[in-house]
């Protein structure tokens, strides 16, 4: 892939992350119809991992990061973990903390993270 | 398995020829070679497929002694085989990203797809380490594959869900006037 086409590539998906996060900050998608549904709470009336994230990104572009606790904990306290693997991957700092990437983005730790999101899905449907 | 024209010592083209073809074509290290997808022609050591071909002769006479300075350049990599082949991309960070994101939209079918990614990714380093250079590329691949169409259905996605949200605030909006319009954002 040439460099030209990467950095379009890169600055189109970038537009097109800030206009969602822009959608996500005026609109709020508990009380807006326009978001899209969760497919496997229609389906099953149980929540899935995921469920409550788009609340939770609503109020944490409002500050408000007590409710985004409360709507997905998960998604929240993962955040963190999504950004330090796209700073990693895509912004050099795989080769300058090796480290870290070991550490975080090992193959043990992609095991951990399934067995945490699993047990995450099967709490919040039961407490 | 690529097919590649190389150019040879008199400057001529000459092709198509598989990996092996080219060892008994004699390349060197620094002939130019070129296979459909490449952008432009390259020095065959340059391309993962072809690296075997040079280690293979280079490596024989100086394994033990070259050793210990591979393992000081790539602490990462210390249980590694003996070769100067470095490790075919993981591409586990964007396929464990592939799997939480989709989560975040509604599109958990999505994970699915990534954690195909992680599983070849996973194989990718076991391999690798175990010294099978040709399965660990292998994984590599098919890892980049899942996670590519994973990721490009995810932005696909988004696309379509802020096309969407657009669209229907514009309509609204022309159907209520401006007065509807502040109504749907005060809610």
């Amino acid at each position: 892939m040439g460099k030209g086409l990467k950095i379009a590539i890169g600055a189109a998906v970038s537009v097109l992350l800030v206009a969602a996060l822009y959608l996500f900050y005026i609109f709020d998608p508990e009380a807006q119809p326009l978001f899209p549904k969760c497919p496997f709470l229609l389906v099953t009336g149980y929540e899935c991992p995921g469920c409550g994230s788009q609340r939770a990104v609503h109020s944490l572009l409002h500050l408000d990061i007590g409710a985004a606790l409360k709507y997905n904990a998960f998604m929240v306290l993962a955040l963190p973990y999504i950004f330090l693997g796209i700073y990693l991957e895509y912004f050099g700092g795989k080769k300058r903390y090796p480290g870290i990437e070991k550490f975080f983005f090992d193959k043990w730790s992609a095991v951990v993270l399934l067995v945490v999101i699993i047990a995450y899905w099967i709490l919040r449907n039961l407490l | 398995m690529n097919r590649y024209f190389y150019i040879d010592a008199e400057g001529k083209q000459k092709g198509t020829f598989s990996p092996e073809e080219l060892r008994r074509e004699g390349i060197k290290r620094d002939t130019l070679v070129w296979t459909q997808g490449m952008e432009q022609w390259r020095r065959a050591e340059e391309i993962e497929e072809l690296y075997s071909l040079f280690s293979d002769t280079y490596r024989e006479p100086q394994v033990i002694a070259d050793q210990p300075a591979v393992r000081y350049d790539r602490p990462g990599e210390a249980a590694g085989p003996q070769t100067h082949r470095p490790m075919p991309k993981t591409w586990l960070v964007e396929s464990i990203l592939v799997t939480i994101l989709p989560f975040m939209l509604c599109s958990s079918v999505l994970s699915l797809l990534g954690i195909i990614g992680i599983v070849y990714a996973a194989q990718v380093e076991s391999f690798y380490n175990r010294g099978d250079y040709a399965a660990s590329l292998e994984s590599s691949r098919s890892a980049a594959k899942w996670t590519r169409i994973a990721m490009w259905i995810a932005i696909g996605w988004i696309a379509l869900i802020v096309i969407g949200i657009i669209l229907f605030v514009v309509f609204i909006g022309s159907l209520s006037g401006l007065a509807g319009m502040s109504d749907l954002l005060n809610t």
